[in-house]
């Protein structure tokens, strides 16, 4: 993290930006992947995001001001990326079908004799997955990145009052739900 | 319910992420991505290999600048192939950073490695990681 950090990236040299985005893939390419899927909902889609937005950040890598801190960057574009996405014509025309399943929580996976615990799994992650984008996001990057106020909202562009609100609302959502489910 | 939320991280490891990976053929479709891309536009920008190359061309004795190319030509190192100038541009950029050295001999400007340049050629045998900084340094100069 902090030789990635310390690393200049303001040189031209394309072997340098290649072992650059291939040192970021190793180190982030699954929080990315993650992230990138709490916002699409779809393992498949969630893959081609990644991989696009880890070429953006090649493209980019110009611009990256050394005292930010390159994960909260990359973390921003990806989901700048992921926002664009979900605005796009081609995501809109997905049918209200395939829409429609990804709202149900699944399932498919649960095996009648499972553990207390291993439910209790599934429900967070389905009901955290169930609520609007825009609670999404910060949970995801709040309790699962473990992100600072601060961080989150150089990441969404959020400011921070407003991302104290939303994850208040959003816990009020979840517990709704949770208690619902039980 | 926030006492839950603690566990998030746990929770959906287990399930929506579970066996979710950023597979190395996803990673390899990148890279392949960004070479096509950069094959558009290298101007100003040199491969590990070139610089490897031409400092090998002078490594065992001081070479000029048609030399050097011809070496090049011998080792399929095509990077200036359509713009000779540009090795112009590196060797004067290597010998700023006096990595070579020049002598000018019957009008003729003949490089040769100094002992700087012998240790940089050397990192390039070694470990990857030692030889990024190397390269880093070096190239950045190119960048201005």
């Amino acid at each position: 993290m902090n030789e990635l950090e310390q690393l200049t990236v303001t040189s031209d040299s394309i072997e340098i930006k290649e072992q650059m985005i291939e040192q970021l893939m190793y180190e982030y390419s699954e929080g990315i992947l993650y992230l990138v899927f709490t916002y699409v909902k779809n393992r498949a889609t969630a893959e081609d995001l990644t991989q696009e937005i880890f070429i953006k950040c090649y493209e980019k890598l110009d611009q990256f001001n050394q005292n930010a801190s390159i994960k909260t960057w990359l973390y921003r574009i990806a989901s700048n990326h992921c926002k664009d996405y979900l605005r796009s014509w081609h995501y809109r025309k997905i049918t209200l079908n395939e829409k429609v399943w990804d709202f149900i929580p699944s399932k498919s996976k649960r095996v009648e004799d499972e553990v207390i615990a291993k439910d209790r799994d599934i429900n967070l992650s389905n009901a955290v997955m169930a609520l609007p984008i825009k609670y999404r996001e910060v949970v995801f990057l709040h309790y699962y990145e473990e992100l600072s106020l601060a961080d989150i909202s150089k990441v969404t562009t959020i400011n921070i009052n407003t991302i104290k609100t939303r994850l208040k609302r959003a816990k009020e959502l979840l517990k709704d739900k949770m208690i619902k489910e039980v | 319910m926030s006492d839950s939320l603690v566990n998030l991280k746990r929770a959906m490891n287990k399930t929506v992420f579970n066996e979710f990976t950023f597979s190395d053929e996803r990673k390899k479709a990148v890279k392949e991505k960004i070479r096509e891309k950069h094959s558009l536009h290298h101007l100003n920008s040199w491969e590990e290999k070139t610089i490897k190359t031409v400092l090998e061309s002078i490594q065992r004795e001081p070479k000029h600048g048609y030399d050097i190319s011809t070496f090049l030509f011998q080792k399929q190192e095509k990077s200036f192939q359509s713009n000779e100038g540009e090795l112009y541009t590196l060797l004067h950029l290597l010998e700023n950073k006096e990595i070579i050295t020049s002598k000018w001999i019957q009008e003729k400007k003949y490089y040769s490695l100094t002992t700087k340049g012998k240790k940089y050629l050397a990192t390039y045998e070694i470990g990857s990681s030692e030889r990024f900084n190397t390269l880093k340094n070096i190239t950045e100069e190119g960048s201005i």
